[in-house]
């Protein structure tokens, strides 16, 4: 992959990337911040103009293409990954958990799964840490901390298909 | 309105609100502004409006006489016109990194020395033709050579252009022809002002040199005491400081009988040199245009376009001379970039329009009426200069907007 750069006086820089199918993305920045992407179908094509960000949205577009931007939203399971095994994860608790309606100490999570819950967040409330007391409800959002096998082995124990 | 005092700033208001809304009918139909700001001034002027009687035309004085509506060219004007050249030639002074230059310097010479051989030559041919005296044909071979780069770098943009290769040729070019249009209008400016004759003027121009010279040693040497001078985390300070230091250099050039736009443009080569490139560019830039909006306004409002008439035929002239020039130097400026026949036409195409610096050559022409260039003279020239720049600014952008139609048809007999 080869990025060739130039300078456009007055205007900005572009940056023009190979992509594999010997197409290029042209990348323009202006001074002003805004840059302006735009697709050749190879080398010699004219450009055709995909869309344009601002400078801020750019940067936070870039992030997440790089993979070093993460914004957490309460999902099924959306996960993030602490080491190469150790996973922060967040559950939903479904209907057809067993475990809706037990403490965390009936349930016994740790011992089952290997799994620690550290919060949980019910409505607006942030549950944490939590207490062996606490009671699982429906619909709360279980935030986990284990290695990838430990996780599989806790979506099971909800009830959802893995 | 154009002699009470108390109506001033009503006047600046019209001004200003004339302009928004030029500059919002030429964005609804995809035209340049330039020739809309400019035409805008031509009708608000007193050679316009000035002369309409609305009452004897609508039977009632609930409208005065043109007149008293029509906006004077008054001192706010003329220094808001003159700020606004000053601004136009900062920012190119700010573009112009060096290094840059030097990097590319063999394509972007070997382009530009073409674009300049074919169009410059063109000119002076042309303007002896027309008017028949040295410093006139001098002053035309400047209109008619250099290429609009307000213009055409929006029109890059809008395009989308700037994405393809050709964008490099014609900017590349556009830098040669900004960098000589420096030193054209410091030694324009010394003939001007030293009476017209190249003998009368060789101390003026002597005083161009020296003036410029110390100006390089300040760009060159100053570079810590530029960038100091903008240390500081406030706008405002930013603005005012950049502002101080540029409009008074190129004040006390002027005063001492240099082109105030050539300081500018030095001072901007001093900035760009520091890190402050970047904020000056986005703090500026709205000032620039604004002031730069004015100063096509005051083109405007100093028009008589009756005076076109006159100059009717000699702006057809250089409009049917002019054009083929700049498509052939632009396709051979093309070819030197190494772009196909496709590309190359395009360059053509995109390098035709002339605007905001044949305008300050037109203004130039204007300052020297009656001294270096006897007043009827000057006046045609500045009417041909701005006609001209209307009509080039609307067939260049449009010959960018056909493009794929022209080269369907130009491409093919060229591969041929």
């Amino acid at each position: 992959m080869t990025v060739y750069e130039s300078d456009l006086p007055g205007v900005g820089k572009k940056f023009e990337v190979e992509l594999e199918d010997d197409s290029r993305l042209v990348i323009v920045t202006h001074n002003t911040g805004k840059r302006e992407v735009f697709l050749k179908d190879d080398p010699d094509a004219d450009g055709d103009k995909l869309f344009e960000l601002s400078d801020r949205l750019a940067r936070k577009v870039g992030t997440i293409l790089e993979g070093a931007y993460f914004q957490p939203v309460q999902a099924e399971a959306v996960e993030t990954m602490l080491t190469d095994d150790t996973y922060l994860e967040w559950y939903n608790v479904s209907d057809a958990a067993d475990i809706a309606g037990q403490t965390l100490e009936e349930a016994d999570v740790r011992n089952r799964t290997g799994v620690s819950i550290v919060a949980i967040q019910r409505g607006d409330d942030l549950i944490s840490p939590p207490t062996p007391e606490t009671v699982l409800q429906v619909d709360d959002t279980l935030v986990v901390i284990g290695e990838r096998e430990e996780c599989a082995e806790f979506e099971t124990l909800l009830g959802d298909e893995v | 309105m154009a002699t009470a005092e108390s109506t001033a700033l009503i006047d600046v208001g019209i001004l200003f609100g004339a302009v928004a809304i030029a500059g919002l009918v030429a964005n609804r139909i995809n035209q340049s502004v330039i020739p809309f700001y400019i035409l805008i001034g031509m009708l608000l002027s007193e050679y316009v409006v000035g002369r309409i009687d609305f009452p004897a035309l609508l039977g009632t004085d609930a409208i005065p006489h043109g007149a008293e509506l029509a906006l004077a060219d008054t001192d706010f004007v003329h220094v808001s016109a003159e700020i606004g050249i000053v601004l136009l030639l900062f920012f190119l002074g700010l573009e112009f990194n060096l290094d840059r230059l030097i990097a590319s310097k063999e394509r972007i010479g070997k382009a530009g020395a073409v674009d300049l051989a074919i169009n410059f030559g063109a000119g002076l041919l042309l303007g002896y033709a027309l008017f028949g005296s040295f410093l006139a044909a001098f002053l035309t071979a400047g209109i008619v050579y250099i290429s609009s780069s307000a213009i055409i770098t929006k029109s890059l943009i809008d395009l989308g252009w700037i994405a393809n290769d050709e964008s490099d040729a014609l900017l590349g070019t556009l830098v040669f022809e900004d960098l000589f249009i420096a030193v054209y209008l410091a030694v324009a400016t010394a003939l001007v002002l030293g009476g017209g004759a190249v003998g009368e003027a060789l101390g003026q121009i002597g005083v161009a040199v020296g003036f410029i010279l110390v100006l390089l040693l300040l760009v060159y040497l100053g570079t810590a005491w530029f960038q100091r001078s903008l240390e500081t985390d406030s706008h405002e300070f930013i603005v005012l400081r950049a502002l101080g230091i540029t409009v008074l250099l190129s004040g006390i050039a002027l005063s001492i009988g240099v082109s105030e736009a050539v300081a500018a443009f030095f001072v901007g080569m001093a900035f760009s040199a520091t890190e402050h490139v970047h904020d000056l560019e986005n703090l500026l830039e709205p000032l620039r245009d604004a002031f730069a909006a004015i100063f096509f306004f005051w083109i405007g409002l100093s028009t008589d376009p009756s005076l076109f008439l006159g100059v009717a035929g000699l702006i057809a002239v250089a409009a049917v001379a002019t054009t083929p020039t700049k498509l052939i130097s632009g396709y051979l400026g093309g070819r030197l970039y190494d772009l196909s026949e496709r590309r190359s036409v395009r360059v053509g195409l995109g390098m035709t329009t002339r605007g905001e610096f044949s305008l300050i050559i037109a203004s130039l022409a204007l300052s020297g009426a009656g001294t270096a260039l006897p007043e009827p003279i000057a006046e045609d020239v500045y009417a041909f200069a701005v006609g001209y720049v209307l009509v080039m600014s609307i067939v260049g952008t449009t010959l960018m907007q056909y493009s794929s139609e022209i080269e369907s048809v130009v491409v093919p007999r060229l591969e041929a």
